[in-house]
């Protein structure tokens, strides 16, 4: 029951733009990491890398789950996604005209996630109740709040074992922003999920990370676990501000 | 020239019809309301499954919905595949807005000319025991020859309705227009998704055409007349909609039915067009649409 994830040189880009040079990043089964870095600066780009949407020109991306290793670069995201990977991809892309229940249950599209649909949304009502009171509301007028918990808990239902999150503070209030990354510690907790989290919000992020990954104009400039993380001078540069 | 049994028979006339238009509209409320593709060859498909049920009728004596029934499959594997090629050549490539309608406007074209070159341009019929009958219940008549395509009709929407809400594939259908890409982070790959589904809507028109010839006789270019008419009904029940789409089609049935009854029978190919009209105006969403 091991997986990890292994990026290793990843180039990319979109044309003739490059968005990331040379990233390498480590996931280990169980962890939660966070890819931290401000807009524009390839957390995106990196996670849709992992998702087989966007083609590395360079360098390998390894997902090793139970003993099988599978090179994502050639996967399409659909083989992607049924080996247990499962992504909220930012500005969330629900399905604005299906109802709250119809998204949960297209989460669950992969074959392996329809045996244990019943369980998974049960899962999802318990950890998500507001969801359950909109079951039969159409998701493009739920608010931005409860969008995230359900693009949440739609990934939730396709039972994977490997959960990315792109920017989930994006467009949040900040009471919603600290209960959105409380829940996703409870589900990584409750559901033994291994987590990559892209986050411009530092102080958010770093509440629920074991280890981060600092993202600087498409390279990582700094790896570390939580307490490195807080003590590094770019951290303090960019999110602490260095003159307070 | 108003009475009571009048009213009544238009009314019935008028929801047998729409009926019957329901069978006709509901691989549109699927390939164009849910997939956003003017087929505009839809109707044409129509006209093919009456002209297979007309073959096997008067060749081997088949029935007609037996026919239409048989026939789906293949009609399934044959929209599937015009779906790729429409694939290929537009929507790949972002140009379906236009060349695709061309392209359907070329599928309905080369369909009547090659019926019109084996068949001719006479009108076929179909035989069977109920297409002469009539039920009367007091005084509203209930021929079968509408009847029985009604209830196939019914039958074919509650299906579709039920495959739609309640399957993976449905609820698939249902998004991949919505949200191409979280539907692959859903682990389902649009294209196959609109490929199945474009293949389910054109398998509806080997029923419809089947109830059509039940209806009355058929010729090739007739299909040209429920164009119009499919359209109306799936813009008015709300796109995708097959609920709204059934009751479009019955209120549509009924419109045409009375228009027919108390202003004359010409005027009633204006009805859809005058229902299309009225619905962008006051309600663009139709009725039963998801906003």
């Amino acid at each position: 029951m091991a997986l990890s994830l292994a990026i290793r040189d990843v180039d990319a880009g979109y044309g003739a733009v490059r968005a990331l040079h040379g990233v390498s990043l480590g996931i280990r089964d169980g962890e939660t990491v966070a890819l931290l870095g401000t807009n524009g600066n390839g957390k995106s780009t990196l996670m849709k890398c992992i998702m087989g949407m966007v083609r590395p020109t360079r360098g390998s991306v390894t997902l090793e789950i139970d003993g099988a290793r599978h090179d994502l670069v050639r996967l399409s995201t659909e083989e992607i996604v049924n080996l247990g990977v499962a992504m909220v991809p930012e500005g969330r892309r629900l399905f604005p005209k299906l109802t709250v229940e119809e998204n949960l249950l297209l989460g669950a599209f992969r074959p392996l996630a329809r045996a244990d649909i019943g369980k998974n949304l049960a899962f999802c009502f318990e950890v998500f109740p507001v969801l359950v009171e909109r079951r039969r509301q159409l998701a493009g007028s739920l608010s931005g709040g409860q969008q995230q918990m359900l693009a949440i808990g739609r990934a939730l239902m396709s039972a994977p074992r490997l959960l990315l999150v792109d920017e989930p503070s994006v467009g949040l209030a900040p009471i919603l922003v600290s209960h959105t990354i409380t829940k996703i510690k409870e589900l990584k907790e409750r559901y033994g999920l291994t987590v990559l989290m892209a986050e411009q919000n530092f102080h958010q992020a770093i509440r629920i990370a074991d280890r981060g990954y600092i993202i600087v104009h498409g390279e990582i400039v700094f790896e570390g676990d939580v307490a490195a993380l807080e003590q590094n001078e770019l951290v303090k540069n960019y999110y602490l501000g260095s003159a307070a | 020239m108003f009475s009571a049994d009048l009213l009544a028979n238009a009314v019935v006339a008028g929801i047998l019809l729409g009926g019957f238009y329901a069978a006709v509209a509901i691989g549109l409320a699927i390939v164009f309301g849910q997939l956003d593709i003017v087929n505009i060859a839809h109707p044409a498909f129509i006209i093919v499954g009456a002209y297979i049920a007309y073959i096997l009728n008067s060749r081997f004596g088949f029935d007609p919905v037996l026919v239409g029934l048989l026939a789906a499959p293949a009609f399934f594997f044959v929209g599937a595949l015009i779906y790729r090629v429409y694939f290929l050549a537009f929507e790949r490539t972002g140009q379906e807005s236009l060349s695709g309608l061309a392209f359907f406007f070329g599928v309905m074209f080369i369909i009547e000319v090659v019926l019109i070159l084996i068949y001719g341009v006479d009108y076929r019929l179909v035989q069977a025991g109920y297409i002469g009958q009539t039920w009367r219940i007091g005084f509203v008549d209930f021929p079968l020859r509408m009847l029985v395509p009604f209830a196939v009709s019914a039958a074919l929407t509650a299906a579709i309705y039920a495959y739609m809400s309640h399957t993976f594939m449905g609820r698939a259908i249902q998004a991949v227009a919505q949200d191409r890409l979280a539907l692959q982070l859903m682990g389902a790959d649009p294209v196959r998704i609109k490929q199945w589904a474009f293949g389910l809507g054109i398998a509806t028109a080997a029923i419809a055409g089947s109830l059509l010839i039940i209806i009355g006789p058929v010729e090739p270019s007739v299909g040209r007349l429920y164009i119009g008419r499919a359209f109306a009904i799936v813009v008015l029940g709300g796109m995708g909609s097959i609920k709204g789409m059934f009751i479009a089609a019955l209120i549509l049935g009924i419109v045409e039915s009375m228009v027919a009854t108390f202003a004359g029978p010409s005027w009633s190919p204006a009805v859809a067009f005058g229902v299309l009209a009225l619905t962008l105006a006051l309600r663009p969403a139709g009725l039963f649409g998801r906003q």
